[in-house]
């Protein structure tokens, strides 16, 4: 049974290629579309890594981040954050409300593979 | 990765121009001179460097291409492939084409075209028949590939990593584990240790905070930036220290760096140290500036534990050879000598106008100022000229390296001031007769260990360099604490050769001076090192050709010291003016003493009281055979050479004049006592004596004369330039 990975980002397409990528390497994903579904997608769920996007519609990915940490079954979730190089601000935010790693975009799978399995094994 | 990939290429592509310049001249100079060992190297090692460096920035092209050449060099150096006007003219396009890569990668675009790939094919082809057993281009491209990966050393390295992990790090969603784990992904943890030394009382243990900090020593082929990476997401809350567990390959990587001028780039540069540690150290050196004053950046990383002290110890001499090697640039800046000969010309000629001036004296006060400015102007051109001689000193370390080794002499060899200037052409010319000098220091007069320890001196001989400006002069110093030289020895030889009569009565100072006689050696073994008696004689006619003199000093047991003495440079020189008959001639003014005035009754001897001491002198009318009253009232101008004085006898004292130095056409090759000649204000020629050869040739006249008919009244001797030959 491979570990759940949930995959929150506005664009289809980019949950879509993290998707294919992850479950390629073995993981389970499922996938929200903004902050708000992705806290109804947790629901109590085993989920061994979050990956968020950070500018959504309806919640944000830090506002999604800090709700998701107050929940005890995601204390200890790794959560790696979707960044682009200019938001250097918005990275310090979502490491405030801790979500300690993340990409950069743009993103080759494989980088986003990399640092998953930092985090977690398959 | 921060590290500034655009900024060093520029670097490679500045140096590679550099590299390419200098590889062209030196392919140029062999044509000239086949055989030049010190060009060939010159030339291989422009193609080394330039062949490491584009393997740094994965210029793969180039790096094949340029390791043909270097390999073929290689072989060049080695002596099993010849240097042939086919060679040279095969290599040039060569360069050429590299050059042309080179640009284009200046302008982005760092794949050959397939137009430069086919020129690159041709001319590996073209370059392969020289090849010895004539390897086909093909396989040497191939080596080159493999000789590319070995800039970046293969093969797993040893990392020493320790990794204190946040207390955060496990509700921040890190398990230390896992990036464990993933750590294996790059290389094999051959140990791994935990630290729990930080874990509580199990009543007090926070379930949720870590406490453990990990030890492990990790090989990977990764480079250090890789490793690093692994722990990106927990570097802000723990302290990671990756350090190599052989720091000798990033030493050696170090030592054979491009010049950098920060330790931050050697060290990044050398994959010891990541850009994300640098930026950490300067932080850590900016809070500790701040708490407790300066901290050297190199200080913290050991301290720091980012780098082993080994590592920033090259990075940090690294450094500073490259400050060497910078302000050694700013010292020398390269101009075309012809250009700057022109200069010296158009002061030269500047000179001689204003002395035309000084002929009309109503403009004196303008034309003082006038003669301030020149004199200013040729200071500042003549010191275009002027290089440290240190350079030149600085090259026998070498020498005294190796004739050490072949003698089996141990020697220390001490320069000082290696910053006294001199005329370019001067250092160039000097060098042959010092090393000369050097040579013979190491070989006849520092003895062997066992000899020195027996006459009570310490086994490593000392070996002295030193230069000096000493009025108006350069004076050069070998010295050694050697043997000395044998008095009695060197007149024996001299009177055994006919050079001194025997019996003869001769100061210390002329028995040394005869070991620059032709043909006098007293050496009793030849050695191969300083030759066959062809040598003191050579080097005496040296720095006599450049208007030097040269000395001993020796005290016998204690060593002996070379004193070579000269001009600053070559082109002006500050002259005495004086007139005999009609004539005007210029005598150097740094051999000038005094001026006395010529005592009457004197006029049939050849020798005078001057306070007491005797002072034999030269009337020039009669040494020139000038015709010409003399004048009633004569004077003295008194000349020394080699600690001896001499008096020369002339109509007039016309004072200082700065000479401007034309060289006498090459019928006058012969002349002795005539150095060159000047143009006087009013357009007369003036010539100028050879003070050293004027007064040595006059006292050989003197002793034939003396040992012949013995009648020689002054005025009816035979002058000596009427009798020179002229061819």
């Amino acid at each position: 049974m491979g570990k759940t990975i949930l995959v929150v980002d506005d664009s289809a397409s980019v949950r879509q290629v993290v998707s294919i990528a992850l479950k390629g390497a073995g993981y389970d994903v499922i996938q929200g579309s903004d902050g708000k579904d992705a806290l109804k997608q947790l629901d109590g769920r085993r989920i061994h890594l979050i990956i968020s996007d950070v500018n959504m519609p309806n919640m944000d990915g830090i506002t999604f981040v800090a709700e998701a940490k107050k929940l005890p079954a995601y204390k200890f979730t790794p959560i790696i954050m979707l960044t682009t190089e200019s938001q250097e601000e918005k990275k310090k935010q979502a490491q405030a409300a801790g979500a300690k790693a993340w990409v950069t975009k743009p993103f080759q799978p494989e980088q986003m593979l990399a640092a998953v399995s930092k985090l977690i094994a398959p | 990765m921060a590290f500034d990939a655009d900024e060093a290429l520029d670097i490679f592509i500045t140096e590679a121009r550099e590299l390419l310049e200098s590889f062209e001249e030196g392919l140029l100079q062999l044509e000239a001179d086949p055989d030049d060992a010190e060009t060939i190297n010159a030339i291989f090692r422009s193609a080394h460097t330039l062949k490491g460096s584009s393997g740094l920035f994965g210029l793969n092209h180039l790096v094949g291409f340029a390791h043909v050449v270097e390999t073929l060099l290689g072989h060049v150096r080695e002596g099993t492939v010849r240097v042939t006007p086919e060679l040279i003219s095969v290599l040039l396009p060569c360069a050429d084409h590299i050059t042309r890569f080179v640009e284009g990668v200046a302008e982005g675009r760092p794949e050959p075209s397939p137009g430069e790939a086919a020129e690159a094919e041709a001319l590996l082809a073209r370059l392969a028949p020289f090849e010895p057993g004539a390897a086909p281009a093909a396989a040497a491209a191939v080596s080159a590939a493999s000789d590319a990966a070995d800039q970046e050393p293969d093969g797993p390295r040893g990392w020493y990593l320790r990794l204190r992990f946040g207390p955060d790090c496990l509700r921040n969603g890190m398990d230390p584990l896992s990036l464990l784990r993933y750590l294996t992904s790059l290389g094999t943890i051959d140990r791994i240790a935990v630290d729990d030394s930080a874990l509580p009382e199990a009543s007090d243990l926070d379930p949720e905070t870590n406490y453990l900090a990990f030890e492990a020593e990790l090989s990977t082929e990764a480079p250090k930036s890789e490793i690093e990476s692994v722990f990106d997401f927990v570097r802000d809350d723990s302290d990671i220290r990756i350090t190599p567990l052989d720091s000798g390959e990033f030493v050696g990587r170090i030592e054979s760096m491009p010049d950098r001028d920060r330790i931050g780039d050697v060290l990044q540069e050398s994959g010891a140290v990541t850009p994300g540690e640098i930026d950490e150290a300067l932080r850590i050196q900016r809070e500790r500036t701040r708490d407790s004053g300066p901290v050297p950046i190199g200080q913290v990383l050991i301290e720091e534990g980012i780098a082993p002290s080994a590592v920033v110890e090259a990075a940090l001499s690294k450094q500073r050879r490259t400050a060497d090697t910078r302000s050694g640039d700013t010292q020398t800046i390269r101009i075309d000598a012809g250009r700057l000969d022109r200069l010296i010309d158009l002061v030269g000629e500047l000179v001689i106008a204003q002395a035309g001036i000084s002929v009309n004296d109503h403009l004196s006060e303008a034309q003082g100022e006038v003669t301030r400015l020149i004199d200013e102007v040729r200071h500042s051109a003549l010191a275009l000229r002027m290089v440290p001689i240190g350079m030149t000193l600085r090259r026998f370390e070498r020498v005294v390296r190796d004739v050490c080794v072949t003698l089996g002499k141990e020697v220390h060899l001490t320069i000082t001031g290696g910053d006294a200037e001199m005329d370019k052409a001067l250092v160039e010319r000097i060098s042959d007769p010092l090393l000369h000098l050097v040579r013979n220091s190491l070989d006849h007069g520092i003895e062997s260990p066992s000899d020195r320890v027996e006459a009570g001196k310490p086994a490593q001989g000392q070996l002295r360099l030193n230069a000096y400006h000493d009025a108006g002069n350069i004076v050069i110093e070998v010295s050694d604490d050697g043997r000395g030289l044998d008095r009695d020895r060197i007149l024996a030889k001299a009177v055994d050769r006919g050079l001194v009569a025997a019996g003869a009565t001769l100061t210390d100072h002329e028995v040394y001076d005869l070991i620059f006689e032709p043909g006098f050696s007293t050496a009793e073994k030849i050695s191969n090192l300083s030759g066959r008696g062809v040598g003191m004689d050579v080097v005496r006619r040296n720095v006599a050709a450049l208007r030097g003199s040269i000395e001993v000093d020796s005290v016998r047991g204690q060593g002996a010291t070379i004193r070579i003495r000269l001009p600053l440079t070559l082109a002006i020189i500050d002259g005495f003016l004086v007139g005999v008959g009609g004539s005007s001639f210029i005598v150097p003014l740094d051999r000038v003493t005094e001026c006395v005035e010529f005592p009457t009754g004197n006029r049939d001897r050849d020798h005078m009281n001057l306070r007491g001491e005797v002072l034999p002198f030269i009337r020039l009318n009669n040494l020139f055979g000038l015709d010409g009253d003399v004048a009633r009232r004569q004077s003295v101008v008194v000349v020394e050479q080699s600690g001896q004085r001499t008096g020369l006898v002339v109509d007039a004292l016309l004072g200082e004049f700065q000479t401007v130095i034309k060289p006498l056409g090459p019928l006058f090759s012969s002349l002795k006592c005539v150095s060159g000649s000047t143009i006087l204000g009013n357009g007369d020629v003036a010539l100028i004596l050879d003070v050293g050869p004027l007064v040595t040739e006059y006292a050989d006249l003197e002793r034939v004369r003396h040992a012949g008919t013995g009648n020689g009244h002054p005025s009816r001797r035979r002058p000596v330039l009427a009798g020179q030959p002229v061819t």
